[in-house]
């Protein structure tokens, strides 16, 4: 589809940077509060999509539940960076384009303005993501395919399908700044007239952006930019190491185009929050994430997903294939 | 306590009322919006036991309805699960273009035509400017609302199109709809497909029955090259490149006029544009929507003027008529409009006294039992399937 003009993407799924930053301390607050009331965050989900929140305790006093400390709003977000990349590795193992990639990422980043970590296991709604993405890119792989690949249980994807779709709003078709990267490559070979060589260097710079979207995907700028500044940023960056175009006159050469909604010190000043956004990412050190997932083990509560993961076991063909780490919560996820 | 006595919300916002039809892939219902007070109709989709998890042509419908807004494309109110299905919510269409042309009784006017191929193209043409491809055009998926508006539907089937040398299924349509490079196996293509469909359906308006229809791919292809002649080298460049190209005896193209002995000039001109062989050359919806048929007299009617089937209240007058083609009529239609088969009989009989009978009934009054219309088949879907599984380059 190509009119992000009229998306749901555009009406919906873009946020000002206060309104992101909200619905990230929302999540986790309500994970806290869930926390302090029942002693656990883990909402069960099964396959029609509904849900089961956890009771409240009856003895606000037990000992061992004291100990359980919430993930902070920041060790969310390691928590979600580190899914992220997992997100690209599942993708590029599988050799999917950067379309299905973008697609995952995208629905996982939807996904959790509306749910925190401490509630459904990033690690689940990572693969969860990554089938949904392909089938609805018209890629199809199936669940099994995507769980032997890397030696997951395929069951937990099609358990949370649903659960994410809804999450999503059934919002399913997102914009990804891989195309349009395209488009204002051959723009610009038109815009420098482009000849030979510089048809290489267009060529080159398109590859050296692609590579940069792939980042700018994992900042949070997918949640806060249209495809199209995103697709201009990765380029940007891109052209800044490779100086093919004379990228200012580039871009003065766009919004003196009618109808063009912004001026150019307000696309710059854009890019320019874009590329930020790159350079302040930060991903968990293996030190961090160690902890933070201890932590998150404990949230969810270790006893009743140990029940939950040894039933599902009893249903999985290869059982004698995993080991405990590929259980849903157990394990550390570093590596 | 007469709370209990109301029937019970779906979803806490949808009153449940009777069964409108038996889909592939689950039940149609109608119900109230207590939200907005419309009437609206629920597509029921059995969830859960599936290897491969919520049903993909679901998706693609609910993925493609949720990005596309028009007059003339049925809006997808609402998609939620509940209790073990997945409930697309839509507006409520009364009837749609299949039930409009098989009516015996309804005389269609050149006017009436042109403004159902008009809404029918309008539709089409939003379609293809937001890049998709609809893929399953034909007369039973064309809705027809209360206010006469006629709507696009089920995008079970539809695609993206765009990317260049993006692989596609040549198993779409239903057969008599099939564009003839569908047909050699084309694996690219665009939307010339759904053109050569709306073709088909702008001719079934005017003949009153399905123009071309044939009993297999190969028998398909022969009513196209019987109707328009076998394709020349000059009229179809590439044909000879398509991947299950066989070479026809040469059959000569009767006049156009031969076939469409009635219809006007203008008429006549758009249709040869609309079947058009090279694919290429075929007549963009675009276009076609600014082919002179559609300045040039008489106007096209009014969409709330236009004649609609009869319906349950009103049919009491043609009682008798009724009755005695019941026999004759057979439980067609099972994908939108038959209630369940075995409660069909019971349904029947009750057709006079229930004012909210469902619309299908309305084919009893048909005195001839019109041609079994192929779908795609539960064959060709399967083999769908497996296309799409590997299309992806």
């Amino acid at each position: 589809m190509a009119d992000f003009q009229t998306s749901t993407q555009r009406a919906k799924w873009i946020l000002t940077p206060q309104k992101l930053a909200e619905r990230y301390k929302v999540a986790n607050q309500k994970a806290v509060q869930m926390l302090e009331k029942c002693g656990t965050t883990q909402v069960e989900v099964d396959a029609s999509g509904s849900l089961t929140y956890p009771t409240e305790k009856v003895d606000a006093g037990d000992q061992a539940d004291k100990k359980l400390k919430p993930l902070s709003v920041d060790e969310e977000r390691f928590m979600r960076a580190f899914y992220e990349a997992k997100v690209q590795e599942v993708c590029s193992a599988f050799n999917f384009p950067h379309k299905i990639q973008a697609t995952a990422l995208q629905y996982f980043k939807r996904f959790y303005l509306q749910w925190s970590v401490m509630q459904h296991h990033p690690k689940e709604i990572m693969l969860t993501c990554v089938y949904a993405s392909c089938k609805i890119e018209e890629n199809h792989v199936s669940a099994e395919e995507i769980g032997k690949g890397i030696k997951q249980d395929h069951h937990i994807i099609l358990k949370y399908e649903m659960a994410v779709l809804q999450s999503l709003e059934f919002d399913l078709i997102v914009y990804a700044p891989y195309r349009a990267m395209g488009g204002f490559v051959s723009d610009m070979e038109e815009f420098v007239q482009a000849r030979g060589d510089e048809i290489q260097k267009l060529e080159n710079l398109l590859k050296a952006a692609t590579a940069e979207a792939d980042k700018v995907m994992l900042t949070d700028a997918p949640l806060l930019f249209p495809p199209g500044q995103l697709a201009l940023a990765a380029l940007r960056i891109a052209n800044g190491a490779l100086g093919v175009v004379d990228f200012d006159r580039y871009l003065e050469n766009i919004v003196s185009q009618p109808n063009y909604e912004h001026t150019a010190s307000e696309l710059t000043k854009f890019l320019d929050d874009i590329e930020s956004l790159v350079k302040n990412y930060k991903y968990p050190s293996e030190k961090d994430m160690k902890h933070i997932n201890r932590k998150l083990k404990s949230c969810l509560g270790h006893s009743s997903s140990h029940d939950d993961s040894k039933k599902r076991e009893k249903r999985s063909k290869h059982k004698s294939h995993r080991s405990s780490n590929d259980t849903p919560n157990g394990g550390a996820p570093v590596g | 306590m007469p709370e209990m006595e109301q029937p019970k919300k779906v979803a806490d916002r949808y009153l449940k009322r009777e069964l409108l039809g038996q889909g592939t892939y689950g039940v149609v219902f109608k119900a109230t919006d207590t939200k907005t007070e419309e009437t609206v109709a629920i597509k029921k989709i059995r969830l859960g036991k599936q290897k491969e998890g919520v049903n993909i042509t679901a998706l693609r419908e609910i993925k493609m309805l949720k990005e596309l807004k028009h007059p003339h494309i049925i809006l997808l109110i609402d998609a939620f699960p509940h209790k073990e299905n997945l409930h697309l919510v839509f507006e409520f269409m009364e009837t749609d273009l299949e039930a409009v042309i098989r009516d015996s009784n309804i005389f269609l006017s050149p006017g009436d035509i042109k403004s159902y191929l008009l809404m029918t193209l309008k539709g089409l043409a939003y379609c293809h400017e937001k890049w998709v491809l609809h893929r399953d055009m034909k007369p039973n998926n064309l809705l027809i609302g209360p206010d006469g508006q006629l709507k696009l539907a089920d995008f079970g089937l539809a695609r993206i199109f765009g990317s260049p040398g993006r692989k596609f299924t040549h198993q779409v349509f239903a057969r008599w709809y099939r564009a003839p490079e569908l047909l050699f196996g084309a694996k690219q293509y665009g939307a010339a497909v759904d053109v050569w469909a709306a073709g088909c359906i702008f001719a079934e308006l005017l003949l009153r029955r399905p123009f071309l229809q044939g009993n297999s791919d190969i028998d398909q292809l022969s009513k196209i090259f019987a109707a328009f002649g076998t394709p020349k080298a000059d009229q179809w460049p590439d044909v000879k490149k398509l991947p299950d190209y066989v070479e026809y005896q040469f059959i000569p193209a009767p006049s156009l006029r031969s076939l469409f002995p009635a219809v006007s000039e203008d008429a006549l001109d758009l249709l040869s544009k609309m079947f058009t062989y090279d694919p290429k050359a075929r007549i963009s919806v675009k276009k076609a929507l600014e082919h002179r048929f559609f300045t040039s007299a008489p106007a096209p009617t009014d969409p709330a003027k236009l004649p609609k089937p009869l319906r349950k209240q009103e049919g009491k007058a043609s009682h008798d008529r009724h009755d005695a083609i019941r026999v004759v009529s057979p439980p067609r239609k099972l994908r939108r409009l038959m209630p369940e088969r075995g409660k069909l009989d019971c349904v029947k009989s009750h057709v006079d006294k229930d004012q909210q009978a469902p619309m299908s009934l309305d084919f009893t009054i048909l005195a001839e039992r019109p041609p079994n219309r192929p779908t795609i088949t539960s064959a060709d879907r399967s083999h769908l399937k497996r296309k799409l599984d590997l299309e992806f380059q």
